[in-house]
């Protein structure tokens, strides 16, 4: 896990992503930035069944949270748990730059949605080096 | 009837993973309805039209089993479960540790969605089919400080500590008191696979404790047809209630006849804990 500048470490949270494109561009940009090196991978259902090990992992993180719809599964979860959410990026609100744009389906990005969820990656791991 | 599937978040493990693209699947190909975990925690009214009359199957990636602790949180019924890394283990397949599943996880995909519309196409519905009153009456076998209780009548037991009580071809099997008492507070079961034929002894779930593990062998041979999922989360109840909520396993008979000839009936079962808890005080 990366320290940030507060000797933090970072976590990213995506929303669950299962069954609708906007969560799947979340889920996907997660990974594309924790494989740059924007943090931790987290997943949420363990956070909001109460995974002991996994509130404790937030508590002492700064969240990068990604919600796909706006439930805001991810942010409102992580606060709920007690964690810092240092940024929160709604995919939806990503998409207002890219209307009409052909994003693929629930369970298959197509090119413009592999764009986004690079735009959301890079934008993480920008956040992330400047805050070291 | 309408079917749902809720698999785990599933993003940070390939059993994970793999269970999300097992739902998907079923979602796509077999037209089930999908229900976020996540989404349902936070907001249960928008599913209650996917779920209402619906039978709902739950995939867990991990024995972590997330998807299933928060169906039991919301007190969600659940028909039927499955959990990836058990299915893999039976398979004899390693996924590897890739979030892209690769040749080999997809054919375990594969092989559980097979396996599930076998159980579908064979009528088991991982539904518990047969109401079982409660024992009213015990024996009892004292020794030390110990009692233990063994129902009167209805039940046969197997030399291995587990029960068996038969209502026309369908049977429950559980462990005894006895059994349970010996291993002391249980926080682990495991149960078998919805579907599964077995013979008579052959294991139907599997038991932890502090002190000890225990094998569930089968009185009775036959198809599995429901497993007590409470259990999984809720292992104290085989503590608590061993020959009512703490059933393990209910089956489709197969040759009962044959398997009496190895059972015990209450008293035969009284003497033989009786000298097993001899054997054990030396």
């Amino acid at each position: 896990m990366i320290p940030n500048g507060n000797g933090k470490k970072t976590i990213v949270i995506p929303c669950s992503g299962i069954g609708k494109v906007q969560g799947l561009i979340a889920r996907e940009a997660a990974y594309a930035a924790a494989a740059a090196g924007g943090g931790e991978l987290l997943c949420l259902a363990l956070l909001v069944s109460g995974d002991e090990e996994a509130v404790s992992r937030i508590r002492d993180a700064e969240c990068i949270t990604i919600d796909g719809c706006p439930k805001l599964c991810a942010v409102k979860n992580v606060e709920a748990t007690g964690g810092t959410v240092a940024k929160s990026i709604q995919v939806i609100d990503v998409l207002k730059n890219h209307r009409g744009a052909e994003l693929g389906t629930a369970t298959k990005l197509a090119d413009a949605g592999w764009a986004v969820a690079h735009e959301i990656a890079q934008d993480i791991n920008h956040c992330e080096s400047e805050v070291k | 009837m309408k079917r749902a599937v809720m698999p785990c978040n599933g993003l940070d493990k390939a059993y994970g993973v793999l269970a999300r693209e097992l739902a998907l699947r079923l979602m796509e190909t077999e037209g089930m309805h999908l229900i976020c975990p996540v989404l349902l925690n936070n907001s249960p009214v928008r599913y209650d039209k996917d779920l209402a009359d619906a039978s709902l199957l739950v995939v867990d990636g991990c024995p972590t089993r997330c998807a299933s602790k928060l169906a039991q949180k919301l007190g969600i019924a659940v028909a039927g479960k499955m959990l990836v890394s058990e299915q893999a283990k039976t398979a004899g397949v390693d996924v590897g540790e890739s979030l892209r599943p690769g040749p080999v996880g997809m054919q375990l995909v594969d092989a559980m969605q097979a396996e599930l519309a076998a159980q579908a196409q064979a009528g088991v519905d991982g539904q518990p089919a047969v109401d079982f009153d409660p024992p009213t009456r015990f024996l009892t076998v004292t020794y030390d400080k110990f009692v233990f209780k063994i129902p009167a009548e209805g039940y046969l037991f197997n030399e291995n500590d587990c029960w068996v009580r038969v209502v026309g071809n369908r049977a429950r099997v559980g462990v005894s008191d006895f059994a349970q008492q010996s291993m002391t507070d249980i926080t682990y079961f495991e149960p078998t696979r919805i579907g599964a034929v077995v013979e008579q002894f052959d294991e139907v779930g599997s038991l932890e404790s502090g002190k000890s593990m225990m094998d569930v062998l089968s009185p009775v041979s036959g198809r599995v047809t429901a497993v007590n999922t409470e259990l999984v989360d809720s292992p104290e109840l085989i503590n608590e209630d061993p020959y009512g909520r703490g059933w393990i396993a209910e089956m489709e008979l197969r040759d009962f006849e044959s398997d009496k000839a190895l059972l015990l009936d209450a008293a035969s079962y009284s003497r033989t804990i009786e000298g097993k808890a001899a054997q054990a005080q030396h």
